[in-house]
């Protein structure tokens, strides 16, 4: 008997972030609603933060989100481990720990074998172990489509949220991983990436942020937030937008999978890429000579992306350092923050 | 030649994917794609373009009709109507050969060189499939030897494809000819050779 091979991305739409609703929707349902005031929620809708935070005490917070998605790559086990680094990110970009999960399956069980559910769930656990986070539970739907995910619940100290509102001048911006996802996992569903590529790509995706956040607490760091389905410049742009700062980005800095680039110019770009440039688009300036495919590589939607740490320049070097004996030899400084021009985002060669 | 395509109600990369299909076939001057979204629009002009047509839009009740047409177009680096291009990394593939002269990287400090070399070569996959011969002489023999922890890294590599060897003489010097883990044992005429080969030699 042969086992025919799974293609999961065939089974969906969009998957992964690129399956975010697009953010301008988003607002439009949230405008108004009518919220719970609490003292204790430090951190909560208002400003689209990574998660939220609840005070417990003065020693103590819980920091929540939620997070899951059709897959991105067609192998299962693959899909679970992605899955739950993408999740998990949230918490790490708000410099907490995480500590307990609760799964969330959307599963077409009339067509898809229950080994293929069997192979996510311990994609999703084996990353939960090395993540030192304890699953407690969880809730399964029958759905046409397929999608998976984790809502996780960490600690942090009431004094040392990391959000992504506190740029300071001079700030130099750290990136730790690399930009393509969305543009690889396009070619991947069109047949085009060599097997190479895909586990290359899938490797990166399915790391999770964990050590970066570890090296991250080190050092006294104003900003950071995790590059997800609003692409490079979308998260970028919740940065600095209301910062009363603005960024200058080194496009030759930014680290990426290289392909990408040529896969972009073909063509191959998930629909949010358009998405997000038109929504944030007018935030940022491109100087002339960045090419038309890094501008979209820079827009691009990322799953399960590396976290954008903003630190003293004094502070940045001696970050790097420490990020690449880590182990994460992705990382790079990709940019600075100036005094002006505020609230934008200049893109230089 | 003309071709049309209806591409309405395809999420990419489909319609591409389509577009790429039909302009496989030899002398297609013009094709006419309707598509419904803007993500598909501005990504078949974009293919359009790297296959070298001109391309462009109406907007017909509601649908974008796109006409690619490469009549006219002039084009020095691709023969009209050629098969479209198919970007992979996988064709042509250059060659790489790193050579690792030693147990550490750069001078100063041997400890701290020896965490550097470590980690280059638990970074060197990163190369990818242009990663072709990865040669150890002098102390870097040392590494794919013995009970070293960059054993599983090497054989990692060396599953992938790539062809790792060690200098005979230089295990021979260290008394570690019995115990190489990973790798052929190998000798300067090979490297030599190998040099000549390779497309280029990285040194460390």
């Amino acid at each position: 008997m042969t086992i025919e091979p799974i293609y999961l991305t065939r089974t969906v739409k969009g998957g992964g972030c690129a399956a975010k609703i697009p953010p301008g929707v988003l607002d439009k349902a949230l405008c108004g609603l009518d919220l719970t005031v609490d003292d204790n929620l430090l951190v909560g809708l208002e400003h689209a933060d990574d998660a939220g935070v609840y005070r417990v005490s003065s020693e103590l917070a819980l920091v929540q989100t939620v997070d899951f998605f059709p897959p991105m790559v067609d192998d299962p086990y693959s899909f679970g481990q992605i899955a739950a680094a993408n999740a998990l990110s949230d918490v790490y970009a708000m410099g907490g720990i995480p500590k307990t999960a609760m799964n969330i399956v959307a599963f077409p069980s009339k067509t898809l074998d229950l080994s293929v559910l069997r192979s996510i769930l311990e994609g999703g656990l084996d990353k939960m172990r090395e993540a030192g986070v304890v699953l407690m539970g969880g809730h399964t739907v029958e759905d046409p489509e397929l999608k998976y995910g984790l809502s996780v619940t960490g600690y942090i100290h009431p004094d040392r949220i990391k959000t992504k509102r506190n740029l300071k001048a001079g700030d130099r911006l750290i990136l730790t991983k690399r930009l393509g996802t969305g543009i690889v996992s396009t070619a991947i569903k069109a047949g085009l990436a060599s097997p190479h590529v895909c586990a290359t790509v899938t490797q990166e995706m399915a790391t999770l942020n964990r050590v970066s956040a570890a090296v991250m607490g080190r050092f006294d760091v104003h900003a950071c937030t995790d590059i997800t389905g609003f692409g490079f410049l979308g998260h970028l742009a919740e940065m600095v937008v209301g910062s009363g700062a603005g960024v200058n980005i080194s496009s030759t800095s930014i680290p990426l999978f290289s392909e990408a680039l040529d896969w972009a110019s073909m063509g191959l770009i998930p629909a949010a890429a358009y998405t997000n440039k038109s929504f944030r688009g007018d935030r940022v300036d491109f100087a002339e000579g960045v090419s038309g495919s890094m501008q979209d590589l820079l827009f691009d939607p990322q799953t399960s992306g590396g976290l954008l740490i903003a630190v003293s320049a004094a502070d940045a070097e001696q970050m790097i350092i420490e990020l690449v004996e880590a182990g994460v030899t992705s990382a790079a400084i990709v940019g600075e923050v100036i005094t002006s021009p505020v609230d934008r985002i200049v893109v230089l060669l | 030649m003309k071709e049309s395509l209806d591409c309405c109600g395809l999420e990419c990369p489909a319609p591409v994917l389509r577009v790429r299909d039909a302009l496989t076939q030899s002398g297609i001057s013009e094709i006419v794609i309707r598509v419904d979204n803007e993500a598909a629009r501005q990504n078949v002009c974009r293919f359009l373009e790297h296959q070298n047509y001109r391309a462009q839009v109406v907007i017909q009740d509601g649908v974008f009709v796109i006409t690619g047409s490469n009549e006219g177009v002039v084009d020095a680096g691709m023969p009209i109507n050629a098969e479209p291009v198919v970007v992979s990394p996988d064709t042509a593939i250059r060659k790489i050969m790193v050579l690792v002269t030693s147990a550490h990287m750069g001078r100063g400090d041997d400890a701290l060189g020896d965490m550097l070399m470590f980690n280059f070569l638990k970074t060197l996959k990163e190369m990818g499939p242009e990663l072709w011969r990865l040669v150890f002489v002098n102390s870097g023999v040392n590494f794919a030897a013995g009970d070293s922890e960059a054993v599983p890294i090497l054989q990692e590599l060396a599953s992938s494809g790539v062809q790792i060897s060690a200098c005979g003489a230089c295990l021979a010097y260290f008394h570690l000819l019995d115990l190489l883990q990973v790798g052929e044992v190998t000798n300067m005429l090979e490297i030599v050779s190998g040099m000549k080969r390779a497309d280029s030699v990285v040194t460390v």
